[in-house]
């Protein structure tokens, strides 16, 4: 008897053992689905998640040096770049969209409003690249990281050896960014059931549910699909959406749904940050929605939300923030590597 | 009767062993690029087109993946995680080794030119996959299986420049080529690309720029591999 406790006593010891790092320091919060990330291809480890925090927040991703990721996705507003419908890149150039926010990057399938990206370690090739943001290439950004001192030591802690490639690069970037994960919102609590709703937020969530929650998925608050939600065209900017990925008119002025976690600081909102306010958004939707060819199946029908209906809605459209997010420091910038001695 | 099933054991371990250490032998494919069955050669050299026109080529570079040795159209021995860049830039990737077993028959050689769909969708590879090596797209993903760039004084372009980035892996702009050669039992195979064919009637006037997937990167793709042959003995 005491022989089988024993081997049972080893057997789950052994079995713990096998837990992996990466479980333990990304967890997929209950009721979510499963991540679209395949993490056998990029185990999530300490040392790695340093490097590509350090490199999220470095300028030297860009031609000169100025601009890093986090110049357009601040963590005190979710890691979108507030104040500007349009984001800018290095030498002040303004871009053609607005940079979103960004969380639950694991979950993502495809990247960028038109869906351009197909794999989150690909994505920081883009503003590397694109002449309007940092106007550099992975070859030389790779090369300057050769040369740093602070990064010899940041890769030989992630990959055990000075080995700065462009496969290393990008995938601690997107350790990083697996890191990024919000689920702390009041609404969290609430589907937890350690808070109750007030009945203006309960009534707010009723009708997000008959009105939104199509697109806007819960738990993620996004389908992960791409629709032409009836803004009218930007003739300044003539962007014809995710038609330019696909060469399908069927695609013509799709752009990705968004994730309405966060919505609260994620402003300016839609994919050229045409609106600023919420309720702006919210009117869009009642009384502003263009009819034509590629309109949503979701929005042929008119939403019809009386004035307090839409107060309501915007109550709980604030139960999405997670303040806990913004202020976590495990995403935040990193002095420790950048002023070692101060 | 313990020795005894010690021996049996043994025994029928043996040919398993065998099995195992099955002896590898190298088998060398080379890439030979002409032009007009002489040797091609980058920048230095113009070449005629069928128009009286000439070209010049700067880049020359493409991916091989998933080669196979076949007999009677069966797979008998298949490279693992096989990709290669070859760059007419560098003399040493224009050859590629392989140790395959030295026992198997074949009488095929097949590979793809390009990159497969998944490898494109399954983010940051290194070695020739590193997109470091210049063969990946930024803004929209996905490998490019084949660079082309040179000049013609055909091309209205800044400095006549013409510049084919092949690629593109969703159907129906799919640009991966199959292309299968006869190969003979021996540690080696030449295999010629005969740029002539891919370029003495290709209209550089109107078609001097590919930089996405399109309905021409299928069609130059198609063309590049139809270039790809085995010099007759």
């Amino acid at each position: 008897m005491k022989r089988t406790s024993l081997i049972i006593f080893i057997l789950i010891t052994s079995l713990s053992a096998f837990t992996t790092i990466e479980e333990r320091i990304f967890n997929v919060p209950p009721g979510w689905p499963k991540p679209k990330y395949d993490f056998t291809k990029n185990p999530l480890m300490p040392g790695k998640i340093a490097l590509g925090r350090a490199l999220f927040y470095d300028p030297i991703l860009s031609r000169d040096s100025t601009i890093s990721c986090n110049s357009c996705h601040s963590q005190f507003t979710a890691f979108a770049h507030v104040d500007h419908t349009l984001s800018h890149g290095i030498k002040n150039i303004i871009g053609t969209r607005n940079a979103p926010a960004l969380m639950n990057l694991a979950w993502q399938p495809l990247f960028m409003w038109d869906g351009a990206i197909n794999h989150l370690d690909m994505q920081p090739l883009a503003p590397i690249s694109n002449h309007d943001e940092m106007n550099s290439s992975i070859d030389s950004v790779v090369i300057k990281l050769q040369r740093s001192k602070i990064y010899t030591s940041l890769f030989y802690n992630a990959y055990g050896g000075h080995i700065v490639t462009g496969e290393n690069t990008l995938k601690a970037i997107s350790q990083f960014m697996l890191t990024l994960v919000s689920d702390q919102s009041r609404y969290d609590s609430m589907i937890r059931k350690q808070v109750i709703f007030t009945s203006q937020e309960n009534n707010g969530y009723q009708l997000f549910k008959q009105n939104c929650a199509a697109c806007h998925t819960e738990p993620l608050f996004t389908n992960f699909k791409f629709e032409n939600n009836g803004l009218t065209i930007d003739t300044t900017l003539n962007d014809s959406g995710r038609i330019k990925i696909t060469n399908n008119e069927n695609d013509l002025l799709k752009f990705k749904v968004p994730t309405l976690r966060n919505i609260e600081f994620s402003y300016p909102y839609m994919h050229d940050g045409r609106f600023k306010r919420l309720t702006d958004v919210l009117n869009h939707y009642t009384d502003g929605i263009e009819h034509n060819e590629t309109l949503s199946n979701e929005l042929q029908k008119p939403i019809v939300l009386s004035s307090n209906e839409k107060v309501d809605l915007v109550a709980f459209l604030l139960t999405l923030t997670d303040r806990n997010y913004f202020f976590d420091s495990r995403y935040s910038y990193p002095k420790e590597v950048f002023f070692k001695n101060q | 009767m313990k020795s005894k099933c010690i021996i049996v054991l043994l025994a029928f371990q043996f040919p398993l062993f065998s099995l195992f250490a099955q002896t590898e032998t190298d088998y060398v494919i080379s890439f030979h690029p002409e032009y007009n069955h002489s040797p091609f050669r980058l920048l230095d050299t113009f070449y005629k087109i069928k128009s009286g026109d000439s070209i010049r080529i700067e880049t020359f570079r493409f991916y091989i993946s998933g080669i196979e040795f076949l007999l009677n159209n069966k797979t008998v021995w298949k490279e693992t995680e096989s990709f290669h860049l070859i760059d007419a830039a560098n003399e040493n990737s224009l050859k590629l080794v392989f140790h395959i077993p030295s026992l198997i028959s074949y009488d095929q050689v097949k590979f793809n030119l390009g990159i497969d769909s998944l490898t494109n969708v399954s983010g940051a590879m290194g070695g020739d996959l590193d997109p470091t090596r210049g063969m990946y797209w930024t803004w929209q993903n996905g490998y490019i299986n084949l660079k082309l760039e040179g000049n013609c004084n055909l091309c209205k372009t800044r400095n006549n420049e013409f510049q084919f980035h092949l690629g593109g892996y969703q159907f129906p702009l799919s640009a991966i080529q199959i292309i299968s050669l006869p190969a003979h039992q021996g540690n080696n195979m030449v295999v010629n690309i005969a740029l002539d064919k891919l370029l003495e009637d290709w209209d550089f006037t109107y078609n001097n720029h590919i930089m996405s997937p399109s309905k021409e990167a299928v069609v130059f793709s198609k063309k590049a591999a139809d270039a790809f042959s085995v010099p007759e003995k």
